[in-house]
């Protein structure tokens, strides 16, 4: 079944609904899918994402921006009645996300989201959601995020011949290795409330203290899709027309931070990381493939 | 004077100029730069390439923007180890950037580059007052904590005020506008002459656009397809409505015969003729000579006349009068700049007093401003000599090898930039 939205959900009401505590019941995860057909982008609200995570403003939208309009839809299907993933519990590990084409702020998009693919993981549950943008008849971009839900119950075990097959695609190697740092970006205190506001993101983890120690973070968290963002930020105009980028989120990067970038690139891509400021651990991992 | 190489005229690449805070209101000069260049290399197959230079300035600079060109150049599609440098020069600084380059190719240091610049009205540095600047770099360069704070308490609440940058002259405390009505009145320049002028920039532009004339010149951004001050509809008789703002109540420049504040960016794309050729790429023009002047404004010289000394040494210069041009391009910054420079183009004591040997004669006005210029384009500062060079390159290349253009632009601080181009 297909919901059709006029126009991009409210976050905050969904994301509150989201986080309301609820019956523990078996993982299950709604088969609708939602669908705005006719969204215009908004070039104030593009030039202020492209401020805070470094984009310069152009007429071809940056693809961590399109994965941006959908996520209202990602959170109205994890608010939806079908699914019982609690939205306080998850955990973004990793994005996977192919342009197609340069996608203009002139044109109307068609905007597509489905939930799917739940199987189990040594902590819970994985989930994923994924992401349509359509010109007309053409798909000119599409992504598929990976939610951990921590604790929840899936039937099978990790281990089982479904999960192996899940394992593979679930696994992420950058083809090679990124050398030390060649970059150094100073994270403020305030940037989580920057990225709260361009993105729409309400969770408070990126803004208050006291809810980031409620999870279990010392201070605010950077969201992974403004880490994310920057990466492509940086590599803007090395990139061609059309490619795809997988990212993994393999730990949070406390507010306020200093972090190392390093970028390298090799036939068909680019392997990119954030990582510690020495460049000893990545907070993420990027795989860029033309 | 033989130069050892030709620097041509390859092509040029603008955005469509915007309205202050209007479809650029979000895009800093780094985002507009960046789409210019990216358009002209769009359009000439640069993408990846190195460029021996490319050189751009911006007349309201942020201070973050040091390296602005080179930023741009990193964001763009060209190889980022392009080298690049800004240069500023007021309303100048286009223009200024195509001599700086085109002097570096014709001496052999250069084969290709690309020139231009970009301004932002609407996104324009504000700075802290000057008392609070003093006391923030005292408290910051104060090594103790009672004398950081003896530096903070000399803040005083008026000083929290912004400043926002103001196109006043500092010299003479006057704006442009007003430097400009007193030299209309001193040359007589006449209300209706003005708003002639204003709305034959508009159906001039109006007509090139409508021609196909620009498809090879700018390419649109942020949903922005053609320049937003043109008025196509405007007429002397609705011009002939507009109250005065410079002048006092009798004056007779208004917001119609005078430029709007704007936002944009142009580019051109310069090269070594014979590099040009070998790399199958186009010539529209040569660059010939250039000149730059200034007068004495302070002194009560016309604030926006120094182009005409320019104009006149540089004819001398190169044994060249009024009459052998096909082209004249005079930058708009006001209706009556562009009169008042030519009534002293033919005024015998004017020229003498600047230096030059005597009038330099009339021109036939069917040859000003053909496609129109800033009164009905905009004028956002740096980028207008960009737009002109481009403009009047691809006029005399369709005008054919050996048809001349004269380029005049004025400039804060009392100074002019003057330029000759030959097609090809």
């Amino acid at each position: 079944m297909t919901e059709v939205l006029p126009d991009l959900p409210d976050l905050r009401a969904a994301f509150w609904r989201g986080v309301m505590p609820r019956r523990p019941r078996p993982a299950a995860v709604t088969t609708k899918e939602v669908v705005v057909p006719g969204h215009t982008p908004d070039p104030e609200a593009l030039a202020r994402y492209a401020r805070v995570c470094g984009f310069t403003l152009r007429d071809a939208l940056p693809p961590t921006w399109l994965h941006v309009l959908t996520f209202p839809l990602h959170l109205h299907l994890l608010a939806d009645p079908g699914t019982t993933l609690p939205l306080a519990g998850l955990v973004h590990v990793r994005n996977r996300m192919r342009l197609h084409r340069p996608t203009l702020l002139t044109e109307q998009l068609e905007i597509g989201s489905g939930i799917g693919n739940l199987r189990p993981h040594r902590r819970g549950a994985l989930v994923d959601l994924t992401g349509r943008v359509h010109v007309g008849a053409e798909l000119v971009w599409e992504g598929v995020t990976t939610y951990l839900a921590r604790g929840a119950q899936v039937a099978g075990a990790a281990g089982s011949a479904h999960h192996s097959r899940d394992a593979r695609q679930d696994s992420f190697v950058p083809a090679t290795e990124p050398g030390g740092a060649g970059a150094i970006w100073r994270l403020p205190a305030d940037l989580g409330r920057q990225y709260s506001e361009v993105s729409g993101d309400p969770n408070p983890i990126h803004t208050s203290r006291l809810a980031a120690k409620a999870v279990g973070f010392a201070r605010p968290i950077i969201h992974g899709m403004w880490t994310h963002a920057r990466v492509l930020a940086a590599l803007e105009n090395r990139l061609p027309d059309s490619y795809e980028v997988a990212v993994e989120f393999t730990k949070p990067i406390l507010l306020p931070g200093t972090v190392g970038f390093a970028a390298a690139p090799r036939p068909g891509g680019w392997d990119a990381a954030v990582t510690t400021r020495d460049g000893s651990k990545p907070y993420l991992l990027a795989r860029i493939d033309y | 004077m033989q130069l050892p190489r030709t620097a041509v005229v390859v092509g040029g690449n603008r955005t469509p100029f915007a309205k202050a805070n209007g479809a650029y209101a979000p895009a800093s000069n780094h985002d507009l730069l960046t789409a210019a260049i990216d358009g002209l290399v769009a359009r000439f197959g640069l993408a990846g390439q190195r460029m021996d230079e490319v050189v751009g300035g911006a007349v309201l600079k942020h201070t973050r923007d040091f390296n602005l060109t080179r930023e741009a150049v990193l964001s763009s599609a060209l190889a980022p180890d392009t080298p690049a440098c800004d240069l500023q020069q007021a309303c100048g600084t286009g223009l200024e950037t195509v001599v700086y380059l085109a002097n570096k190719i014709a001496l052999g240091q250069a084969d290709i580059g690309i020139a231009g610049g970009v301004d932002s009205a609407s996104d324009a540095p504000i700075a802290v007052s000057e008392p609070l600047r003093r006391a923030l770099l005292a408290a910051n360069a104060a090594r103790t904590l009672p004398s950081r704070l003896q530096a903070l308490a000399g803040i005083r609440p008026s000083h929290l005020a912004p400043e926002t940058p103001r196109v006043v002259e500092p010299r003479t405390g006057l704006s442009m506008g007003e430097h400009q009505a007193r030299t209309t009145k001193k040359w007589d320049v006449t209300r209706a002459e003005q708003d002639e002028l204003a709305a034959a920039s508009h159906q001039h532009l109006a007509a090139a656009w409508d021609s196909g004339f620009f498809d090879e010149l700018v390419t649109p951004y942020l949903g922005l397809t053609r320049d937003a001050t043109l008025r196509p509809d405007t007429s002397v008789e609705k011009l002939a409505t507009l109250k005065p703002v410079f002048g006092g109540p009798d004056g007779t420049m208004t917001a119609g015969n005078s430029t709007p504040l704007s936002d944009g960016a142009a580019v051109v794309l310069l090269a070594d003729a014979d590099y040009a050729a070998a790399h199958h790429l186009p010539a529209l023009a040569r660059l010939v000579d250039a000149e730059v002047a200034a007068v004495d404004h302070p002194g009560g010289a016309d604030l926006l006349l120094a182009p005409v000394t320019a104009v006149g040494r540089l004819l001398a210069r190169q044994g060249l009068t009024l009459a052998d041009f096909d082209l004249f391009e005079i930058h708009e910054a006001f209706a009556s700049t562009v009169l008042a420079t030519l009534k002293a183009w033919e005024d015998e004591e004017y020229c003498r007093s600047v230096g030059l040997p005597g009038a330099l004669g009339s021109i036939d006005r069917a040859k000003l401003n053909v496609t129109g210029s800033s009164l009905a384009a905009g004028h956002p500062f740096a980028a207008t000599g960009g737009r002109i060079v481009a403009t009047a390159a691809t006029l005399l290349h369709q005008r054919g090898p050996g048809s001349r253009g004269l380029i005049s632009i004025c400039a804060a601080g009392g100074q002019g930039v003057a330029a000759i181009l030959e097609g090809m």
